[in-house]
């Protein structure tokens, strides 16, 4: 792999980096509060906040992570009432309209963050301004919103169907308990 | 008449955007905004909403169960409890699959999801079962149908949805008044309570196992009950069996919340799979973060959308409109629960089990504290109901993944799967007239 190849696959996966990593550090963080709680007999004040804080970036980050491996839920039996082609335009509408949504949200976000925000309003323990918690926000939906028309290029212009990530790990187990039965 | 215009505008956008097969997180979101809109209200209130719905430290508990199941499948924590099923009840009449529903129910103890549990017992079991000649439709109904046991015995991830959902609802004045004050709702008492409702479904379904194989002559092994093969699988799976007691005691002790028993189970995990069982690779920990990455993602950004919707629902009003409406067509407490048990049933065979439960709560708990019921039991009976619809087409997930596994077709399986299914909804009855069942436990424990 080339190093252009790696940077591009780091930026292509960017959600999936920090959301691993969010997890991975808030998890350590509440084992450490538990351990220190009943080990220790020693509550660390700032570990609810900051890993709470954490969570939301992570959720959100996820949100959007979803987005790119199309993975959120829709209604779909409905489809099998129409041929093919019905659903691929109703759903590419559908997607339109939820850019629309977080168009107008980044926009508010936005607006509650540089404008509307009390400046000096400070998180409760660890004193850092909220500013800053709430920006995941706009950052947020602004990158889902670049994964809605990221999916919709590849599936309508490209031609690859992208498939959700659940469908994809029934098949693979369907493959791997077809070469057992044949093994056997 | 502004009210119902808005009712209008907001349900009629909601079910265009669903049929039009826009996400459902969407489909929430979207006619929330053309409510507000329309009713000329600040629409800031949705970045406070997405910031306050999912920054609330109980809500926690969903990553850490996801990672937790992930990473117990990949320390080979499931196979060996599934292995200490099929030692103990094997040599029974139906005892392979009577194996499965106990093997739904241990592993349902440490993971909150249906399709999950299904396919980590479906892949084991089914071929062990037509190895013994069982049919692949009957292998494959039942673990299909006790695969949903993994969403009512807890840990829970519904239940802990419920939870937030429900923690937020006060409950009406005019209840209290009519009732007298009602318990408040938090995710240990719903992680208690749902014990024995998750025992009587477990019961309801072995006992039809039982006469459906005797009927078709499904024998037990012929060796006999050994009691040297239970234990080497005992002994084999000592580390999985301590995992749902580690969780369940910590939950139950008061010792853990169950974030905290989840995290613990998390590290319970990696040391097992790494250090005991040696099977667990650091490739497996990547994808189980991931797994629990896009899983969360997806289901908190319909919790945003859908607390945006309730909020509009109850400020409109609609509960009560909905409960007085119930009312008038009748009174009898039995008939209305039959009512909401059914419309659950009915929603459950179309809809993902979280979303349902994030929209359904604000539109029917207040319905519920303005008859009279317990909030706990009301939630539990509602988890019970939207798991039967993991088991029912059209959108039956542990169906494909049963039809996936064994390779019989989703037609055939769901026609097997009909006693079961049939048993599980008067289980669900059960549970909801007598409220003892789901009651009885939180209180001895002093919840």
């Amino acid at each position: 792999m080339t190093i252009g190849k790696l940077i591009y696959s780091l930026i292509d996966n960017i959600e999936s980096f920090i959301c691993r990593s969010l997890l991975a550090t808030f998890v350590v963080i509440l084992f450490i509060q538990i351990v220190s709680r009943q080990v220790f007999n020693h509550s660390i004040a700032w570990s609810e906040e900051l890993s709470t804080y954490m969570f939301v970036w992570f959720v959100y980050f996820g949100a959007s992570y979803a987005t790119k491996l199309a993975a959120h839920n829709r209604v779909t039996f409905q489809f099998k009432l129409f041929p093919p082609k019905v659903a691929v335009v109703s759903e590419a509408l559908a997607d339109l309209i939820w850019i629309g949504f977080n168009c107008y949200f980044v926009f508010l976000s936005y607006d509650f963050v540089f404008n509307k925000m009390n400046l000096f309003w400070k998180s409760q323990t660890l004193g850092f301004p909220m500013k800053y918690v709430y920006m995941i926000l706009p950052i947020a939906f602004a990158l889902m919103t670049f994964r809605i028309i990221q999916v919709n290029y590849y599936k309508l212009i490209k031609g690859i169907d992208i498939r959700d990530p659940e469908s994809l790990e029934v098949e693979k187990l369907i493959e791997s308990s077809d070469k057992e039965t044949q093994s056997n | 008449m502004v009210e119902t215009s808005v009712v209008m505008i907001l349900f009629g956008s909601f079910l265009l955007l669903l049929l039009m097969g826009a996400p459902i997180s969407v489909s929430l979101g979207v006619s929330a905004l053309a409510s507000f809109l329309y009713l000329g209200e600040n629409p800031i209130k949705f970045v406070q909403i997405a910031f306050t719905s999912v920054g609330s430290f109980p809500l926690m508990a969903l990553p850490a169960f996801i990672l937790a199941g992930a990473l117990m499948e990949a320390a080979g924590i499931s196979k060996r409890l599934v292995d200490l099923a099929e030692s103990f009840a094997g040599p029974f009449t139906g005892g392979m699959s009577a194996a499965t529903v106990m093997a739904c129910m241990f592993f349902g103890a440490i993971s909150g999801s249906g399709p999950a549990t299904t396919a980590a017992v479906g892949m084991l079991m089914i071929p062990a079962m037509v190895q013994r000649g069982y049919s692949k439709g009957y292998a494959s109904a039942i673990t299909a149908s006790s695969g949903g046991l993994g969403v009512v015995i807890p840990p829970s991830i519904p239940m802990v949805i419920f939870g937030i959902s429900a923690m937020g609802l006060m409950a009406p004045p005019e209840a209290i008044a009519q009732y007298g004050q009602f318990q408040s709702v938090s995710i240990p008492k719903l992680f208690i309570a749902g014990f024995f409702p998750g025992l009587v479904l477990s019961v309801g379904l072995l006992i039809m196992n039982y006469f459906l194989c005797r009927k078709h002559g499904y024998k037990g092994t012929t060796e006999g009950w050994s009691m040297a093969t239970t234990m080497t699988a005992f002994r084999k799976g000592i580390w999985s069996v301590l995992a749902p007691i580690v969780i369940l005691g910590g939950i139950y002790s008061g010792l853990f919340t169950p974030t905290e028993s989840a995290i613990v189970a998390i590290f319970y995990t990696l040391v097992i799979g790494f250090f005991v069982h040696k099977e667990l690779k650091f490739k497996d920990v990547m994808h189980s973060l991931e797994t629990t990455t896009w899983l969360t993602g997806r289901v908190l950004l319909i919790l945003f959308t859908a607390t945006v919707f309730g909020r509009l629902l109850v400020e409109n009003q609609i509960p009560a409109i909905v409960a007085s409406s119930m009312l008038e067509m009748t009174t009898n407490l039995y008939l209305i629960w039959a009512l909401i048990i059914f419309f659950l049933l009915f929603v459950g065979m179309f809809m993902e089990t979280l979303a349902a439960i994030m929209i359904l709560t604000p539109v029917l708990l207040p319905v519920a504290y303005n008859l009279g019921i317990d909030p706990i039991h009301f939630g539990i009976v509602v988890v019970c109901c939207l798991s039967i619809g993991f088991q029912t087409p059209p959108l039956g997930e542990n169906l494909f993944i049963a039809s996936g596994v064994s390779g019989s077709s989703i037609e055939e399986i769901s026609i097997k799967a009909l006693p079961f299914a049939f048993v599980s909804v008067l289980s669900v009855f059960v549970i909801a007239y007598v409220p003892e069942i789901t009651l009885f436990l939180p209180s001895l424990l002093g919840y």
